[in-house]
């Protein structure tokens, strides 16, 4: 029954055709080495993505939230804080998408790294943001910056989205933003059935604004 | 012109090709234009573009839970239903 409410994503289909297309008009276009890499970075994509899209992982991950969220509640309903729902629901999702990662990628490292430098500091009550390294960012650097090419800045700007990877390598910033778009998207999925079931299950007397 | 710029970037060609055809086959804008030929600027564009969109997709969502979540709290039999139709 569970399974019918997480719709198969038929992906590997998306996937497969298109890609084996490409492979083909790949191999008799460029050389050998070119289509060697570029069905490589393929393999690659295909087999992070698998990992992010099986209906598995998605309930996994539901349940998981779920938890963590009563959990979550349950702490903050204790201690009294008034703090936005919706943040510590994005907080919470993050926190437990980065734990399924299972410190695989540098992005769910820093994710769960980040969250316990704020517990410290909390607890440290520490009154000034020192533990942040100050960002030099003279006027001379934001110039050198802003002359670079446009692939660099955009990919400066890639690193900066994607947690964790302000200093990472091209290669490496791109295996880890794949890891981590795909990881968003099952983030989205999962948490839009979720919406679903908890409206379907809410008593119909609430209001809800349905987009 | 090209050659001279991207030795002075410190970004071979190599690794620009390679990061064209791996993110053309992530984005979803990009694999419906599939038109063979789209620049390393627009597909990181894109890129960021995707990420920001996640990104405010899972706040939007957060704050729709946030919402129903509130109206189950108070009622427990809901949410053991709730977590028995997620094991």
């Amino acid at each position: 029954m569970v399974d019918s409410l997480f719709p198969t994503i038929d992906t590997t289909d998306d996937v497969a055709s298109p890609e084996s297309r490409r492979k083909r008009r790949r191999i008799s276009e460029t050389s050998k080495e070119a289509a060697e890499s570029s069905s490589e970075a393929q393999r690659i994509n295909e087999e992070s993505s698998k990992r992010w899209r099986t209906n598995r992982v998605q309930q996994i991950y539901a349940s998981k939230l779920i938890e963590a969220l009563r959990r979550v509640r349950q702490r903050s309903n204790d201690a009294g804080k008034i703090t936005s729902v919706a943040r510590e629901i994005r907080d919470t999702a993050d926190r437990v998408l980065a734990a399924s990662a299972r410190g695989t990628s540098r992005w769910s490292r820093s994710i769960l790294a980040a969250r316990v430098r704020a517990c410290l500091k909390k607890h440290k009550k520490a009154k000034s943001k020192g533990t942040r390294k100050p960002r030099k960012d003279t006027a001379a650097e934001r110039r050198r910056v802003e002359k670079l090419p446009a692939v660099e800045r955009k990919l400066k700007i890639l690193g900066r989205l994607v947690p964790g990877c302000r200093k990472v390598d091209v290669p490496n910033l791109l295996d880890e933003a794949s890891d981590y778009i795909a990881a968003l998207e099952m983030q989205v999925r999962a948490m839009e059935s979720l919406a679903e079931l908890l409206a379907a299950a809410a008593p119909p007397s609430t209001t809800l604004t349905r987009p | 012109m090209s050659s001279r710029r991207s030795r002075q970037s410190g970004i071979s060609d190599d690794q620009i090709a390679n990061l064209v055809t791996k993110l053309q086959h992530l984005i979803p804008e990009l694999r419906r234009r599939r038109s063979g030929k789209v620049s390393a600027s627009t597909v990181l564009q894109e890129t960021c573009n995707y990420i920001r969109n996640l990104h405010r997709e899972v706040d939007d969502l957060s704050d729709r839970l946030s919402e129903l979540l509130a109206s189950t709290d108070d009622n427990s039999a809901e949410a053991a239903i709730i977590r028995s139709l997620l094991n």
